[in-house]
């Protein structure tokens, strides 16, 4: 006889127990339902395929602008009637008759201006409250070409809110490790040649990247000898940013780099070249970018950055920019402090080849984008999209061309159909501007009104605290350690600094040792452009420059580690000599760093040979490209060679201009 | 033949089953219901796991709601890891110290002595916990989404209360494990000193990534940690550990959990507790 297992719990429950599951999932998912849900998700464009979400914009005023020229992003329609209804273009008119608009409607006269689509910035670098800025100045979308993915996500969610300019972005760039883009301190996932470009294109589609950018830039045009991504490798992420439908955009340094980028492939350039005149090669390159399979018809865009480019090479105009007066009201501390940055140092180049390269690009049929590359030097978020179209038209555009480079242009380039045109169902980004910039392109600066979604942008600039007044160095003594790291300089201490900062492992201690300061540390790899040094500020924490006019170089006493006999005996100059040990504790050389505003984001350094005896070195603030006299922060540390490094510094002065020692004494 | 005599001695008669199967039934059901009418009717238990994970919420979640973690406000993160937290709580109280204490009052000799099938007193047990920790989470998602602003899909909200919901399994089987090796009177005390440390260890409190460097070495070790990620991981959260980590863990853990359990129960056969 056989025993049965029992499996009682597949049998049926009674009726009633089934009906009361029924009613408790019931419940739990009508709870579920009832709790809240977010308000217009940004749109899921995460996933691939349509490079653009769909418009979420909020619901925005309804209004009607009258009697205004209206610009449609394309062309001049003449003055005629424009219907905004909840956040969209609901009607344009025809000349001559006015448009039947609803009762009721609030109306904007705009006799005597001109209506033009919301300005769009093809190339920005949005960070911090970069959004905000440009949108006071009529710029309703900005394209970011390199951010921090999640910093780029949290813009894209707010699209279509009031208050900024929507935001998309590359996300990170695509370069190799030490090439550019590596250098500012955010941590890239950079390639080398194993890396499968399909991977790296499919991880930023998957991080939210609304195109892609990659970088061709050997810095042969800067003067350096930088590592770039290999044509393969740019022909394979195109490919790659293709098939996955997203754009791909190159950074380019040069005429040979621009040309290689579009035979590789790429859909536009987001830089145009000083180093060479444009041929024949560069623009059939450009116009053969349709032809390839699968591209996007049509020739390749290129967006020049002129102002950056200016400033690049030396000649930028930044700082009569920044005085015109229907400019300079609404310039933040900030964007004004932007325009009148330079590069340090110039670079070879000719403002003239970028010029006539836009020239006979745009002959081509190459669309021309106007993009301003702010925040770099010379530029400011906003403001400089109209310094821009300027310069468009200084190279040869029409002024209706320039106007076009930064509405319609950009929004057919990125395929962003919502917005860029002044036609109905277009997103009701709009800008009002006192008189023709058709006639002169300068008008646009002389905005009336701007809208976002329909809902009224401030123009004004917000209250800026009251400036503190730039403390003033004296030449004199800052250090003699003889009671610490102490300075008379700024928070009044040397402190240690490396490249932890930027995400490097170098390390350093910096103490005050028998009335000198020893800086010991390694330099490891890590970080590209690796440092470890005893840094001092010269004014505040947050790096505000103090006012150094008076003082004509940095001087101080250094050695190496090499006589160890008579470390810490002051004065000493016995020679000892180079014993030798330093080749084996590191410190040959010592980098002196100064930190600058109108050096921008990167210190400029000077190297000085060390020995094992202290000697007195004096290196000119000229030297470092500071002519401003505004100095934040002074470093001295090792060399860039990976490896242990030991340094002594003494007696740390500020020389008066004009004072005797001149040069690098020793 | 009448069907009481079903359960303790199986009959091959066929067309007799469904009427044992039924009488099964209640007999769970029964046992479920006075479970959980006794736990309602000792409000001693039934505040404190209720109330302490949604105090806690309340001080930690909603006074930190401007903060973000992992691409999340605080107020959205810590509702998934303060509902882990809750839940395990719900789970290792009902088994670990309920046990224990029933043991140390015979009522599990008693209960041999009836017709009722030892499983059904578990499964008494695990429908409880369950019940409860499904009551805590939706008045912690009520307190999060009507008070503390958190906004999620209707979807996420639905995942989120299904991984927390199902988080209670393990733990049941742990707190069975901790209610055969502990006694009925220090069971409550040890049981809070697994469950606190661990569950702030765990990244439960605060996140995981706000902990010093050696408690995050030290929290993949800990059950609760991976039952935090996969909540995490329903809110869209990236976890800092695969799923498949994660739920591994949690099913060795049950596992440990039962055959610890198996074994205790085997030692006490007969002894003190029964």
């Amino acid at each position: 006889m056989t025993t049965r297992t029992n499996t009682p719990k597949r049998k049926p429950r009674p009726a009633r127990a089934w009906l009361a599951a029924l009613g408790a999932i019931l419940a739990v998912a009508a709870f579920l339902a009832l709790l809240p849900t977010p308000v217009a998700p940004g749109g899921e464009s995460a996933s691939g395929g349509t490079p653009w979400p769909s418009g979420t914009s909020r619901p925005g005023g309804t209004f009607a602008v009258t009697g205004a020229r209206v610009f449609d992003g394309e062309g001049a329609l003449g003055t005629v009637d424009v219907l905004v209804e909840e956040g969209r273009i609901a009607a344009v008119g025809a000349p001559g008759e006015a448009l039947a608009l609803p009762p009721g409607v609030p109306r904007v006269d705009g006799t005597g201006h001109t209506l033009l689509p919301g300005f769009i910035d093809a190339h920005v670098h949005a960070m911090g409250d970069g959004p905000e800025q440009a949108l006071r100045f009529g710029v309703t979308t900005v394209l970011d070409m390199f951010a921090d993915p999640e910093w780029a996500a949290e813009q894209r969610a707010k699209h279509g809110e009031p208050g900024a300019a929507d935001v998309f972005s590359a996300g990170y760039l695509a370069t190799v490790a030490g090439g550019h883009g590596t250098q500012f301190g955010m941590p890239v996932p950079t390639l080398d040649a194993d890396t499968d470009p399909d991977t790296w294109i499919a991880e930023r589609v998957a991080e939210g990247s609304d195109y892609v950018k990659i970088v061709v830039e050997d810095g042969h045009t800067l003067g350096r000898d930088m590592k770039t991504l290999d044509a393969g490798m740019v022909a394979g992420l195109a490919r790659a940013a293709r098939a996955r439908g997203v754009l791909s955009v190159a950074h380019v340094g040069s005429r040979a780099e621009a040309e290689a980028a579009l035979a590789a492939g790429v859909d536009g350039l987001v830089h145009l070249f000083l180093d060479q005149a444009p041929d024949d090669a560069l623009v059939a390159a450009a116009v053969a970018t349709g032809d390839a399979p699968g591209a996007r018809p049509g020739p390749a865009f290129a967006v020049p950055t002129l102002a950056v480019l200016s400033s690049v090479a030396g000649v930028g105009t930044g700082a009569d920019f920044a005085e015109d007066p229907r400019v300079a009201d609404r310039l933040s501390r900030d964007q004004a402090a932007g325009l009148v940055r330079t590069y340090g140092t110039a670079t070879e180049g000719d403002l003239a080849h970028a010029r006539a390269a836009v020239r006979r690009l745009a002959a081509a049929g190459v669309p021309i984008l106007a993009g301003s590359d702010a925040p770099n030097p010379g530029t400011a978020h906003g403001a400089s999209l109209h310094h821009e179209m300027e310069l468009l038209v200084e190279a040869g555009l029409t002024p209706a061309a320039a106007l076009t480079a930064a509405t319609a242009a950009p929004a057919a380039a990125f395929g962003l159909d919502d917005r860029g045109r002044i036609a109905p169902g277009r997103r009701a980004d709009l800008v009002l501007v006192a008189g023709d910039p058709t006639a002169d392109v300068t008008a646009t600066r002389d905005l009336v009104a701007a809208w976002k979604a329909g809902v009224p942008a401030e123009l004004a600039k917000p209250e800026e605290p009251e400036a503190e007044a730039t403390p003033v160095v004296k030449p004199g003594l800052v250090s003699d350690f003889t009671s610490g790291p102490v300075a008379s300089l700024g928070v009044g201490r040397w402190v240690p600094s490396t490249d932890q900062r930027m995400g490097g492992t170098s390390v350093v201690d910096v103490e005050a040792v028998d009335g000198a300061l020893r800086i010991r540390g390694e330099i490891r790899p890590g970080f590209p452009y690796p440092w470890a040094g005893a840094f001092l500020l010269t004014n505040n924490a947050q790096m505000e420059p103090a006012d150094l006019s008076a003082v004509a170089a940095i001087a101080f006493r250094a050695r190496n580690a090499g006589s160890t006999g008579n470390a810490g005996s002051k004065g000493n100059t016995g020679s000892r000599g180079n014993t030798g040990v330093a080749s084996d504790t590191g410190g040959g050389v010592l980098r002196v760093f100064a930190f600058a505003p109108e050096l921008g984001m990167t210190p400029a350094t000077h190297t000085v040979e060390l020995t094992g005896d202290w000697q007195r070195f004096e290196v000119p603030l000229a030297d470092f490209g500071v002519t401003s006299g505004q100095v934040s922060a002074f470093l001295l540390g090792s060399g860039t060679e990976p490896g242990p490094f030991e340094l002594w510094v003494d007696d740390v002065e500020l020389v008066a201009a004009g004072s005797a020692a001149a040069g690098a004494g020793q | 033949m009448s069907t009481h005599d079903a359960a303790v001695a199986p009959s091959p008669a066929t067309p007799r089953l469904p009427g044992r199967g039924r009488h099964l039934a209640r007999l769970f059901a029964t046992e479920a219901r006075y479970e959980l009418l006794k736990v309602l009717r000792m409000p001693a238990f039934a505040i404190p796991t209720l109330a302490f994970p949604c105090l806690f919420y309340a001080f930690f979640g909603l006074a930190f709601g401007g903060q973000s973690a992992g691409g999340v406000s605080m107020g959205t993160y810590l509702l998934a890891t303060y509902g882990a937290f809750g839940v395990i709580g719900a789970s290792l109280f009902g088994f670990g110290v309920g046990v224990a204490t029933e043991r140390g009052q015979g009522w599990m000799l008693l209960k041999r002595a009836t017709p009722m099938p030892p499983a059904a007193y578990f499964a008494a047990k695990t429908v409880t916990a369950l019940l409860f920790s499904a009551v805590l989470v939706a008045s912690l998602f009520a307190l999060g989404g009507f008070v503390g602003g958190v906004a999620l899909p209707t979807a996420t909200w639905a995942a989120l209360f299904a991984v927390l919901v199902a988080g209670a399994l393990p733990f049941c089987a742990l707190g069975l494990a901790l209610g055969y090796l502990c006694g009925p009177n220090s069971a409550p005390a040890i049981v809070n000193l697994l469950y606190l440390p661990a569950s702030f260890a765990s990244g439960l409190w605060i996140p995981v990534q706000a902990l010093p460097g050696w408690l995050q070495g030290l929290a993949p070790w800990l059950p609760p940690y991976h039952f935090g990620q996969l909540a995490l991981g329903a809110l869209g959260v990236e976890p800092a550990t695969p799923p498949a980590v994660s739920v591994a863990a949690l099913a060795l853990a049950t596992v440990i959990g039962l055959a610890v359990a198996r074994w205790a129960y085997r030692r006490d056969s007969g002894q003190t507790y029964g």
